[in-house]
């Protein structure tokens, strides 16, 4: 039972890391970003690549997270801004972005599988259990993500600006909003983020250029019920990641990663805003 | 004499390629107000969207205090004192009016600063701070909008036809509102209006709008006096 | 009235034509390609043939949607497994063409009862449509010796017919597919595709049923793709999990952008161009040909949204200029058979309300609205800003506006229906703004405004538009009929109110709800709109409920007032009660008429 519990707490802790991302993309800019399993996989090859060099294996968090911002911006230029006005194209846009970045990768790394070393060997025991240790890390980091994410758009201007600009931009810039300057911003922070989350979940799992697809579909699914809000996001991680252990524990894995999918496409049918107010 | 605030010189505008506004040059001095008179889809509207960079002029000249400024985009001609006081897009209806107001300002210590001013006009204002803007009814909306545009003390306000669907206690508000800033503040008005009387009260100088032309231009006296304004409004 | 025939015949005669020309085209390839070619053609004839459906899914009615390649493996699967587990014979291969197709119908209407519906967004349409594959191949890969699980089922028995008869089936089957596409497209039925499209609130009040067409539409596509996926497995004699996964779908959607999604046959030149060369290159570096499709398809969304087909029909133009066959002219016709007004019963009033409420949280916006409608009766409401009557009409057009309270029409409660529901039971509504398809002519519009009475022409396009009189009086009054082939985005601001206007008539409703129809008009538009207003009372019964802020308007068109005051009903009563009404005055502290004359 304690390891039930503990497995849905991690999971969900996993799954909001991971969509966190795509949120904050999906709330300034309005667009589902498809490349978000790309950066995933960008994200878990900088941890390979940092463990193959022999650095620390906490490093390769902030260093996926600036390699993340930094394309983030690149593409945002490039790729996005020009699809402003045409949110669909922009998914299409982000998806084909996704699939050459797969395929570079595949280019340089090979099809096989890699993995990345562990920053925290061996298990601890909590309520009675031996649990992986690096699993409770990574849960632990990821409330601490939503407390920071909050507080920046809750407490700072530039979060404020953020949050007009989700809004409304067109009001936003005749208030003097630099709403490209926000939007690009956010871009290269929901990218750092997709990194970041890329290479702390390596450890757990292996690396290869298609690691991102599973949880892109899932991020998506999350982010929809979700709606744009931070707790949120960490309840239906909770809700849908706890459904999906559930599942895969009791019943069978491949209905159990067919979870996530399935029951969000109902709750949204029902409740089309999710989870968060209408 | 100084030089005038806002100029426009010969500006043709309009969406996609068809034009609104044709050859259209006004100015506004410092601390005057202009009124731009109107029915409905003359360009009085897009007169200002264009002023204020959301719509791409196909010809002609904006200056600001002297500096070129055409095709300026719309956070550039925030910052550089223009403030907008829009027809449609007005507020943030889900955020509070205190954030409302404080996106009226560059800084939140600014915000701080500025907050008694909107008090000496509106006072009710500083008592809903916490309150939803879409909880708020039209005319308190309004108010919040004028509240907001005034906050930065802008060297021009672009208003744009902010009387419409008010009752006659709230229009003798924001007259008075406008009045005050243009005489203790300094802040210049471009106003677009189809209500005759409130343009009137307050406006320095008025100009006719017709078919995205400037058809009569004079100041109040004159144009009160002549028959051409009530007749441009009526037909 | 030869012209008007001679335009709709050109039509099928481009069709049949066109038909004919890829017919022979196909006819005669097998004997100038080689083997190999093709084998790889036959496999991409089918493949075509869903990315068209992917066209009219996505560049018709703007359903982005990656989850075709689910039915086409729908349809590979049913092949496969009745021909491994069952039997084969042409009775075993119509039972399993039929079950392909069956499931195929079955499941697309699921998922579009689970994506299409009022309020649903099109990204989350999008993403149900992403899921279906996915849980398709987890579907097929728990399937174990039964489905072969992830290699698939091969070897299995099948027609092994000369590739030339293969070939002709494919492509027959492609090119009659198509044509039918085509002549959908350039219907009536296809304007009201690209009107949703555009614009699928209005739609929706205008009483058309988005969702079911939606949902007829995703039935079709899927039935076209199973049956593709059953030739191809047919054909291959493998079918494996890739055949139903979402890459293919998304391989579908880029083909379908690189062509020029809504051009129908650039998708499929695309299709074909791409996946020959696909599998041509397959020995020698198939992860760089990814790459460079992977490239070019992010560069032509960025810089290209039309994708390569206006390029290519370009240059066809200036080579050979053709006439190409524009829309038949259109005439307008009174509805002999018009029930307007004629939803009213003696007995239960049009319009009846009853303890209306709206809330947003804490915030009341109506609070205990009590009214009644009647019919012949123009009802004017008026108020201060703020006080709720535009709420007032949301929440009697949109069953799922209202926090509480009864909505009546004719009788009957609107419940929580959606507004083509609402529209079915009578009522009309035109907006504050206007709110119309900028690309659609005038006479598309007030076709479509007919569709939940005339209905729309699935492949030919009707020339006669029937529509009551009164709407025919306004058409005629600012001129609209003679403008019917004009962009609605070309209108004035008059003439789009009239237009409106115009449209909201042509559903026949009982009860008319108006809010500020006269905004922004002319004093003579006025008097034409007031007129119009006064006959549709006197001589069709109507119920007519108005929202207007100019006084003397309404003072002259309407037989009751009703005052709001802060979500409440002030008072109401003859139009000369309320005026003289010490209460109002104090409401509106001498609201007097505007400036105008």
């Amino acid at each position: 039972m304690a390891i039930l519990v503990l497995d849905i707490l991690t999971t969900a802790a996993i799954l909001f890391a991971v969509s966190a991302g795509l949120l904050i993309i999906l709330g300034v800019m309005k667009l589902i970003n498809f490349a978000h399993g790309a950066f995933l996989t960008v994200g878990g090859y900088m941890a390979y690549l940092n463990g193959a060099a022999g650095l620390s294996p906490w490093l390769s968090i902030p260093l996926a997270a600036g390699v993340g911002f930094l394309g983030g911006l690149v593409i945002e230029r490039v790729i996005v801004r020009p699809l402003y006005d045409r949110p669909l194209d922009a998914i299409l846009a982000t998806w084909g972005l996704g699939i050459v970045i797969g395929q570079l990768i595949t280019l340089g790394f090979g099809r096989g599988v890699q993995f990345a070393p562990n920053p925290i060997s061996g298990t601890t025991e909590l309520f009675g259990v031996d649990y992986s240790a690096y699993r409770l890390a990574v849960a632990v980091i990821a409330v601490l993500l939503v407390v920071a994410l909050s507080a920046l758009l809750k407490l700072t201007r530039f979060g404020l600006n953020a949050r007009a600009v989700i809004m409304n931009e067109r009001l936003a810039r005749g208030l003097g909003i630099d709403s490209t300057r926000v939007r690009a911003l956010t871009f290269g922070l929901g990218a750092a983020l997709a990194c970041a989350a890329g290479a702390l979940i390596t450890p757990l799992i292996s690396v290869d250029p298609n690691m991102g697809l599973p949880w892109l579909v899932n991020s998506f699914m999350l982010v929809m019920v979700a709606g744009v809000s931070f707790p949120s996001l960490l309840v239906a991680s909770l809700i849908l990641g706890g459904a999906q252990v559930v599942v895969s524990t009791y019943a069978n894995p491949i209905l159990g990663g067919m979870t996530i999918v399935v029951a969000a496409a109902l709750v949204l049918r029902i409740s089309p805003k999710g989870f968060s107010r209408a | 004499m100084s030089t005038p605030l806002l100029t426009v010189d010969a500006l043709t505008s309009g969406y996609d390629s068809a034009a609104v506004l044709h050859d259209v040059s006004l100015q506004v001095d410092r601390a005057r107000i202009v009124a731009i008179l109107g029915k409905n889809g003359m360009g009085k509207s897009t007169l200002l969207k264009t002023i204020m960079g959301f719509v791409r002029p196909i010809s002609g000249r904006i200056t600001l205090d002297g500096r070129d400024v055409t095709g300026a985009a719309p956070n550039f001609m925030a910052r550089a004192g223009m403030a907008h006081a829009p027809q449609e897009h007005t507020l943030f209806q889900d955020l509070t009016v205190g954030d409302n107001l404080r996106l009226g300002v560059a800084t939140d210590r600014l915000f701080r600063q500025c907050l008694p001013e909107v008090e000496a006009v509106f006072p009710r204002m500083i008592e809903r701070l916490g309150q939803r803007a879409g909880t708020l009814s039209g005319g308190e909306q309004k108010m919040l909008l004028m509240s907001r545009a005034l906050i930065a003390r802008p060297k021009i306000m672009l208003v744009d036809e902010i009387s419409e669907g008010l009752q006659p206690t709230m229009v003798d508000r924001i007259a008075q509102a406008l009045l005050r800033a243009r005489d203790e503040l300094g802040i210049a008005v471009l106003l677009v209006e189809q209500h005759l009387d409130f343009a009137l009260s307050v406006a320095d100088r008025v100009a006719m709008m017709k078919l995205g032309e400037i058809v009569e231009e004079g100041t109040r006296q004159e144009l009160a006096a002549s028959d051409g304004l009530a007749a441009h409004l009526a037909v | 009235m030869h012209d008007i025939s001679a335009a709709i015949t050109t039509r099928f005669r481009v069709a049949a034509t066109g038909c004919i020309i890829g017919l022979l085209v196909v006819a005669v390839a097998p004997w100038l390609l080689d083997t190999y070619l093709t084998n790889i053609l036959i496999r991409t004839l089918f493949l075509a043939t869903v990315v068209m459906t992917v066209d009219i899914l996505w560049g018709s009615v703007g359903i982005l949607t990656f989850g075709q390649s689910a039915f086409f493996g729908i349809g590979a699967y049913a092949c496969g497994l009745i021909f491994t587990h069952y039997g084969f014979g042409p009775g075993w291969a119509l039972a399993g063409l039929a079950l392909g197709i069956g499931v195929g119908a079955v499941v697309a209407a699921a998922t579009g009862w689970l994506a299409f519906f009022h309020g649903s967004l099109p990204l989350y349409a999008s993403i149900i449509t992403l899921a279906l594959p996915i849980v398709l191949t987890q579907v097929i890969f728990s399937g174990g010796n039964f489905t072969g699980s992830s290699s698939g089922l091969s070897g299995f028995p099948t027609y092994y017919w000369d590739l030339r008869i293969w070939f002709w089936t494919a492509g027959t089957f492609l090119v009659l597919t198509t044509t039918a596409a085509w002549l959908l497209v350039r219907s009536d039925f296809g304007r009201v595709m690209v009107a949703i499209r555009e614009n699928e609130e209005r739609c929706a009040y205008l009483g058309i049923p988005v969702s079911r067409i939606k949902i007829m539409l995703m039935i079709a596509s899927a039935v076209i793709a199973s049956a593709a996926g059953f030739g191809y497995a047919a054909f291959s004699n493998v079918v494996a999990p890739e055949l139903a996964s979402f890459q293919l779908g998304t391989e579908f959607l880029i083909w379908t952008a690189l062509g020029g999604r809504g051009t129908l046959l650039g998708p499929i030149f695309a299709a074909l161009g791409i996946d020959t060369m696909s599998s041509w290159l397959s020995g020698t570096m198939p992860f760089l040909w990814k790459l460079l499709i992977g490239v070019v398809f992010v560069a032509v969304i960025v810089l290209l949204p039309r994708g390569f087909a206006p390029l290519v029909g370009g240059l066809f133009r200036r080579i050979l200029p053709v006439r190409t066959a524009g829309a038949p002219a259109r005439v307008l016709v009174p509805d002999t058979r018009s029930r307007l007004g004629q939803g009213a019963d003696d007995q239960k009033p049009p319009l009846r309300i009853e303890h209306l409420s709206r809330r947003y949280g804490s915030l009341s916006v109506l609070t205990d609205v009590t009214m009644t409608g009647r019919a012949s009766h123009l009802l004017g409401i008026i108020g201060p800003n703020g006080a709720g009557k535009t709420t007032l009409m949301r929440c009697i057009s949109d069953g799922s506006e209202r926090s509480g309270g009864k909505v009546e029409i004719n009788g009957a409660e609107i419940g929580r229906g959606a507004p083509q529901d609402i529209v079915a039971l009578g009522v009309g509504r035109s907006f504050q703004n206007t709110n119309l398809f900028d690309t659609l002519t005038v006479a598309d519009c007030l076709l479509l405004a007919r569709y939940r009475i005339d209905g729309a022409r699935l492949f030919r396009s009707s020339v006669g538009i029937a529509l009551p009189e009164p709407a025919l009086d306004i058409l005629r009054a600012t001129g609209l009929d003679q403008r019917l082939a004009d962009e609605t985005g070309n209108l004035s601001h008059g003439m789009k109110r009239g237009l409106e206007l115009a449209m909201v008539l042509a559903t026949e409703p009982s009860v008319l709800l108006l809010d500020e129809p006269t905004a922004g008009l002319t004093r003579p538009e006025r008097m034409v709109i007031g007129k119009v207003l006064g006959r549709l009372t006197r001589d069709y019964g109507l119920c007519i409920v108005l929202i207007e802020h100019d006084l003397d308007f309404v003072r002259e068109i309407s037989d009751r007032v009703v005052v709001l005051h802060q979500g409440s009903i002030l008072m109401e009563g003859t139009v000369d009660e309320v005026v003289s009404s010490e209460l109002v005055r104090s409401v509106y502290a001498g609201h007097h008429v505007e400036a105008a004359q």
